[in-house]
C-alpha cells in the first residue's frame, strides 16, 4: 500500500481529518490508560488530597489481598465457562441454520434481536424471571424448597450470569459463524460428497475447519467482552452477591474506584486486568492465529 | 480542442499533441529500481503500444505519463509542456482502465460526463457532449443506465466514452481489452482502430498482447525490465527484431533460437550440421522463425521428429536438432513419416543472429527480406 | 444434491427452534408480566400469558418515573455517537487509505489498540479525565516546568478546569473513541477497486471532490451499517453512562430502568411496571432492527472482517 503513489499527496489536509478522531482518542483512550499506569504508582487521596509516590507498594497490597486473587479467578472461570457456551451455542444455531430447513429465515431473523436489548435490560428481566419467589422457578421451589436461589446460593447466581450472557452474545457470535458458512462455496460441498462423506460428516471435515478463521475471532472477542460485558449484569441480577461469589474483576474495580475511594487500588487493578487481557489476545493470535491463517 | 460534425456523425476530435521523456526514471528506493532513465518521444497523433511481460514496467511508464505516479527524475513533455511536476487533471490526458472503473453509483451519462463537471463545464454542454459520444460509440440507448446493468462490451464503451469526451490531446489506454474474451477482443480492436482514425489523439496503449500490438500500433515499444528493447513499427519489429528478447515475444510460435558456433566461414551446431554461412568466430545464437523454415526441397539440415501438433490451417512440428529444441510451422506435414528423421533447410535471408552474450542482434549479418525496408521507406 | 439428510434436518430444526425459544422466551415472558397487573403477579409469580394491563403499567411508568427524560437523553446519545462515529472514523480511514503519508500506519495502529480495551475496563481513570478534560494539560505545563515560568509571571500557575461529567457530551465522547468504525471503513475502502481513484484522478477531482462524490455515495450502506451498529451499542451502554451523569435527569433510560428496581430486600417489587419500562426502553432498538436488519447483520460481518 506505501508504494501506491497514485494516492494524494497532501501534507496537512490528511492530518486534519485524522485529527477529531485522534485528539477524542488520545483524550479518553491513551490518557486514561497512561493515568491508570501513573495511578499505580502512587497513593492517590480521594477529592484531589494529593498524591505520593510508593513504588510497588500498591501492587504489593493488591496481590496479598485474597479478595483480588477470588475475583480474578471468578473471572477467569466466567471467561471460560460463559464464552465457551457464548461460542459454541452460536456455532451450533448457525450450521442449523445454514441449512436450507423451514426454520432457518425465522431463526435468523430472531436471533439477532438480543443486540438491540441492552445487557443491563436484560439483566433486569432475568432477575425477575430466575427470581426464587415469583420468577419460573418459584413453582419447583414450592415443590423442593431450597432448590434454587441465586440470593443465597452463588452457584445459581453464577448460572444466571452466565444464562444472561450467553443470551446477550448470541448476536454477534451468530451473524459472524453463518457468514463464515456461507461463504464456503458449494462445489465444496459437492467434492465432499463425491468422496463420500454425508451431511453429518461434513460438518466436522469441511464447515468447521473452513470456518476456523471466524471461530478463533470470535473467541478473542468473545474473552474481552465476557470480562468487560459482564458488569451490567452482574450490577443488576446479583450486585456481586450472594457473599461476593459473582464479585468479578470488573465489578470490583468499580466497587472499590466509586465506592471505596481507593483511587490507587481501584487504577492497579485496572492495569493488572489490561495487562491480562493483553496478554491473553497477544497468546492466542500466537498459538493459534498463525496456524489457521490459510487463503482459500 | 475542436468539435466538429461530419456526415459521420462524429462529433470528437482532438488536438493531438507529443510526447516527450527525457531520463525518465521510477525508483521506490536504491535497489528497487522499476525504471532505469528512459528517453523516447512520440509523435502527435502517432499510435503507440508499450509491450511487455507483467513486470516490465510498462504500467509505470503509463501512469507517470498520466500523472497517476511520481516521477523519481526526468522530465515529461507533452505538447512541449513540462507536466512531471502537474496534477494529472492539468496535463491534457485521457486514460481508459483494465477494470474500466467506472463509478457504479452513476449512470453512464453522468460517468462520462463527470470529467467535464469538474471541470465546470454547464450541464447544457454536458449533456450535448454526452449524447455526441455516445452515439459515436452506439450507447444512445443506455446512457441512463448503471455499469452493473450492462454488458462487459458496453462498460469498455462507456469507458472509452469517459476517456474521448473531453477531446484530450492524450489518450492512454491500460490494458483495456484484457477482461473481454475472444470475439469481443477482436471486435472492440477494430473499434479501437477505427476511433483512433477519426479521433486523432496522441494514443499510448500498454499491453502484453501480441496481436493487439502488431494490429493497433503505428510504432511498437518494447520494454523489458524498465529498459527499452526496440521502438520500430510491427513490421520492422516482426522482420528485424532488435534482440533474442523481442524475437521470442514477439509471433506464434516463438522464433526458434539455436546456439551455433562460427569457425570463420559457416556457423555449426554442436553436431557438425553446417546451418549457415558466416564469416564469423566464436558463439552466437541464431534465429529462425518456424514458419520460415522449409522442409524437403534439398535441405541440407536433418532433426529427429519429437512431437507434431494439427491445428488444422497447419501443423507445428517439434523436432531435435542436436540436442536443440526446434519448431517447424507447416502446411505440407502430412505427407512425412511421423517418427523418422527429415530433412529441411534455413533460407539465409530469413536468419537472425545474435550475439551469444547479450542477446543484441547482429545487424547486416545475412541479407535480410526486402520487405522490411520497403515498410520502413513506407511509414517515413 | 440426492442425498438423505432428513435426521440432520430435524435436529437442525429442533436446535433452532430452542435457540429461538431461548431468545424469545424472556421476552414473551417480559411483555406478559408487564401486562398484568401487580397483584395479579403476587399471586402467581411470572405472567405466563398476556393480562390488559400493558397500557396502565406503562403509564405509571410514563407518569412515575423519569424514564421519559431519560429516554430522550439515550436518543441524544446514541444517535450523536452514531453519527459522530460514523463522520469521525470516514474521515480518518479515508486519510489512512487514500493519502501518501508516512504516519498512516502508526495512526491506524494506535486506533486499533482501543478495540482492544473497552471503555469498562478503563472506567476509573476516564472518570478522571471527564471531570477534568484539561487535567492532561495541566499535567504537562506541570512536568515541562512551564508552570512555573506561568507562576513567576502570572502570580499563579495555570490550572484549567472543565468537567464534561452529567453533559450529553460527557456522555457520548468516550463512546466515539473507538477504533471498530476506523477499521470497518479502511477494510470496506480496500474492497474497492484501484483504478477507481486513479479514474478520478484523471478526470480531476481532488481529495474532497473524491470523498463526496465517489467515495461517500459508494459507502452509503456501510455508513448505514455502522449507523445501526453504533447506534445501537450507544444506546445499550451501562457503565459509562452509570458514572458519567449522576442526576436523573441526565442519566440514560438503561440506567434508569435499573434504578427502578429497588436495592432494598423487603417488599416485592413491583415488577410488572418494571417489565412495561423494560418494554419501553427496549421498543427504539428492537424497532430499529426490525426495520434495518439488513444493515445490522452487515455491519456486524464488516466489524469482523
Amino acid at each position: 500500500m506505501s508504494l501506491e503513489s497514485s494516492l494524494f499527496s497532501h501534507r496537512w489536509l490528511p492530518l486534519l481529518l485524522a485529527v477529531p478522531l485522534m485528539s477524542l482518542i488520545v483524550l479518553f483512550f491513551y490518557v486514561p490508560v497512561f493515568q491508570a499506569f501513573y495511578w499505580s504508582f502512587f497513593l492517590e487521596q480521594p477529592f484531589g488530597g494529593g498524591s505520593q509516590f510508593v513504588g510497588l507498594q500498591n501492587f504489593e497490597r493488591v496481590l496479598s489481598d485474597p479478595e483480588f486473587w477470588m475475583s480474578g479467578w471468578r473471572t477467569i472461570v466466567f471467561m471460560m465457562t460463559a464464552s465457551s457456551l457464548a461460542v459454541v451455542v452460536p456455532l451450533m444455531l448457525a450450521v442449523a441454520a445454514d441449512r436450507k430447513i423451514g426454520m432457518s429465515l425465522p431463526a435468523r431473523n430472531i436471533l439477532v434481536w438480543p443486540k438491540g436489548i441492552a445487557g443491563a435490560s436484560i439483566g433486569v428481566v432475568f432477575a425477575f424471571i430466575f427470581n426464587p419467589f415469583v420468577g419460573i422457578m418459584a413453582p419447583l421451589n414450592t415443590m423442593f424448597p431450597g432448590l434454587w436461589n441465586p440470593g443465597i446460593d452463588g452457584t445459581d447466581a453464577f448460572i444466571t450470569l452466565v444464562a444472561a450472557h450467553v443470551w446477550s452474545g448470541i448476536p454477534f457470535n451468530f451473524v459472524i459463524l453463518l457468514a463464515g458458512l456461507r461463504s464456503i462455496p458449494h462445489t465444496m460441498y459437492q467434492a465432499a460428497a463425491m468422496d463420500g462423506a454425508g451431511p453429518w460428516r461434513r460438518i466436522f471435515d469441511v464447515q468447521l475447519p473452513l470456518i476456523l478463521p471466524q471461530l478463533f475471532l470470535t473467541f478473542v472477542l468473545e474473552f474481552t467482552e465476557s470480562i468487560t460485558s459482564v458488569f451490567a449484569l452482574i450490577d443488576t441480577i446479583t450486585e456481586g452477591g450472594p457473599g461476593g461469589s459473582t464479585t468479578l474483576l470488573v465489578y470490583k474495580i468499580y466497587v472499590d474506584g466509586f465506592s471505596g475511594y481507593d483511587l490507587s487500588g481501584a487504577s492497579t487493578q485496572t492495569v493488572l486486568l489490561m495487562i491480562f487481557v493483553v496478554l491473553l489476545a497477544a497468546c492466542q493470535f500466537v498459538f493459534l492465529g498463525r496456524r489457521i491463517n490459510y487463503e482459500r | 480542442m475542436t468539435a466538429t460534425d461530419t456526415p459521420m456523425g462524429t462529433a470528437i476530435r482532438a488536438a493531438a499533441a507529443d510526447i516527450k521523456l527525457s531520463a525518465v526514471t521510477k525508483a521506490y528506493d536504491a535497489r528497487n529500481v522499476v525504471i532505469p532513465p528512459l528517453d523516447v518521444e512520440l509523435r502527435a497523433g502517432e499510435f503507440t503500444v508499450v509491450l511487455g511481460p507483467s513486470g516490465c514496467g510498462k504500467s509505470t511508464l503509463l501512469q507517470m505519463i498520466a500523472g497517476l505516479e511520481r516521477v523519481s527524475e526526468g522530465k515529461i513533455l507533452i505538447g512541449g509542456r513540462e507536466v512531471q511536476e502537474l496534477e494529472p487533471k492539468h496535463r491534457g490526458c485521457a486514460m481508459v482502465f483494465q477494470n474500466y472503473a467506472l463509478y457504479p453509483h452513476m449512470t453512464v451519462a453522468e460517468n462520462m460526463a463527470y470529467s467535464l463537471k469538474v471541470a465546470g463545464v454547464s450541464k447544457a454542454q454536458r449533456t450535448e457532449r454526452v449524447a455526441k459520444v455516445a452515439k459515436m460509440l452506439g450507447l444512445s440507448d443506455l446512457v441512463a443506465r448503471k455499469p452493473g446493468q450492462l454488458s462487459g462490451g458496453q462498460r469498455q464503451r462507456v469507458a472509452i466514452g469517459r476517456a474521448i469526451i473531453r477531446e484530450p490531446g492524450v489518450l492512454l489506454f491500460d490494458e483495456p481489452l484484457s477482461n473481454l474474451d475472444a470475439q469481443l477482443r477482436h471486435d472492440m480492436r477494430v473499434e479501437l482502430a477505427d476511433l483512433h482514425r477519426r479521433i486523432g489523439a496522441t494514443s499510448v496503449f500498454v499491453t502484453h498482447d501480441q496481436v493487439e500490438a502488431m494490429t493497433l500500433a503505428d510504432r511498437i515499444l518494447i520494454l523489458n525490465k524498465g529498459r527499452i528493447e526496440q521502438f520500430d513499427t510491427p513490421k520492422a519489429i516482426y522482420y528485424q527484431p532488435a534482440s533474442v528478447f523481442v524475437a521470442k515475444f514477439i509471433g506464434a510460435p516463438a522464433m526458434n533460437i539455436l546456439r551455433v558456433t562460427g569457425d570463420g566461414d559457416t556457423l555449426r551446431l554442436s553436431d557438425g550440421q553446417v546451418v549457415a554461412n558466416y564469416a564469423g568466430q566464436g558463439n552466437f545464437q541464431l534465429g529462425i522463425r518456424p514458419e520460415d523454415i522449409v522442409i524437403g526441397a534439398g535441405g541440407r539440415l536433418k532433426a529427429a521428429i519429437r512431437y507434431r501438433e494439427d491445428l488444422g490451417s497447419h501443423e507445428i512440428i517439434e523436432a531435435d536438432l542436436a540436442g536443440q529444441p526446434l519448431r517447424i510451422a507447416t502446411p505440407f506435414g502430412d505427407e512425412m513419416d511421423k517418427t523418422s528423421s527429415f530433412s529441411f533447410a534455413f533460407p539465409q535471408t530469413r536468419l537472425h543472429l545474435f550475439d551469444a552474450e547479450t542477446g543484441r542482434a547482429i545487424p547486416n549479418s545475412f541479407r535480410q527480406a526486402e520487405a522490411v525496408r520497403r515498410s520502413a521507406k513506407e511509414y517515413q | 444434491m440426492v442425498e438423505n439428510a432428513r435426521s440432520i434436518n430435524i435436529v437442525a430444526s429442533i436446535l433452532l427452534l430452542i435457540g429461538v425459544v431461548y431468545i424469545v422466551g424472556p421476552l414473551y415472558l417480559t411483555l406478559s408480566t408487564a401486562s398484568q397487573s401487580y397483584e395479579f403477579m403476587l399471586r402467581n409469580g411470572v405472567a405466563w400469558y398476556p393480562g390488559n394491563q400493558l397500557f396502565a403499567n406503562m403509564g405509571k411508568v410514563i407518569t412515575e418515573t423519569r424514564i421519559p427524560i431519560q429516554m430522550l437523553n439515550s436518543l441524544l446519545v446514541a444517535f450523536f455517537n452514531a453519527l459522530a462515529t460514523c463522520a469521525l472514523s470516514f474521515l480518518s480511514a479515508y486519510a489512512i487509505v487514500y493519502f501518501r503519508v508516512r504516519w498512516a500506519g502508526l495512526v491506524f495502529a494506535l486506533i486499533l489498540v482501543t478495540i482492544m480495551l473497552p471503555l469498562d475496563i478503563r472506567v476509573i481513570t476516564t472518570y478522571q479525565v471527564a471531570s477534568n478534560i484539561f487535567s492532561p494539560l495541566n499535567a504537562v505545563l506541570d512536568v515541562t516546568g512551564l508552570n512555573d515560568v506561568i507562576a513567576s509571571v502570572f502570580g499563579t500557575p495555570a490550572h484549567l478546569e472543565l468537567s464534561v461529567l452529567n453533559t450529553h457530551f460527557g456522555l457520548i465522547a468516550p463512546l466515539v473513541a473507538h477504533g471498530t468504525g476506523t477499521f470497518l471503513f479502511r477494510q470496506f475502502f480496500l474492497t474497492l477497486p484501484k483504478d477507481l481513484l486513479k479514474a478520478a484522478r484523471m478526470d480531476g477531482a481532488g481529495p474532497i471532490r473524491f470523498l463526496f462524490d465517489i467515495l461517500l455515495p459508494l459507502s452509503r450502506t456501510s455508513v448505514a451499517s455502522l449507523f445501526v451498529l453504533t447506534f445501537l451499542s450507544g444506546w445499550t451502554q451501562y457503565l459509562w453512562p452509570l458514572v458519567g451523569a449522576s442526576t436523573p435527569d441526565m442519566q440514560t433510560a438503561v440506567v434508569g430502568l435499573a434504578r427502578l428496581v429497588p436495592d432494598a430486600d423487603g417488599q416485592v417489587p413491583d415488577f410488572p411496571m418494571i417489565m412495561a419500562g423494560a418494554v419501553l426502553v427496549s421498543l427504539v432498538p428492537l424497532t430499529m432492527i426490525a426495520l434495518l436488519q439488513r444493515y445490522l447483520v452487515q455491519g456486524l460481518v464488516l466489524s469482523e472482517k
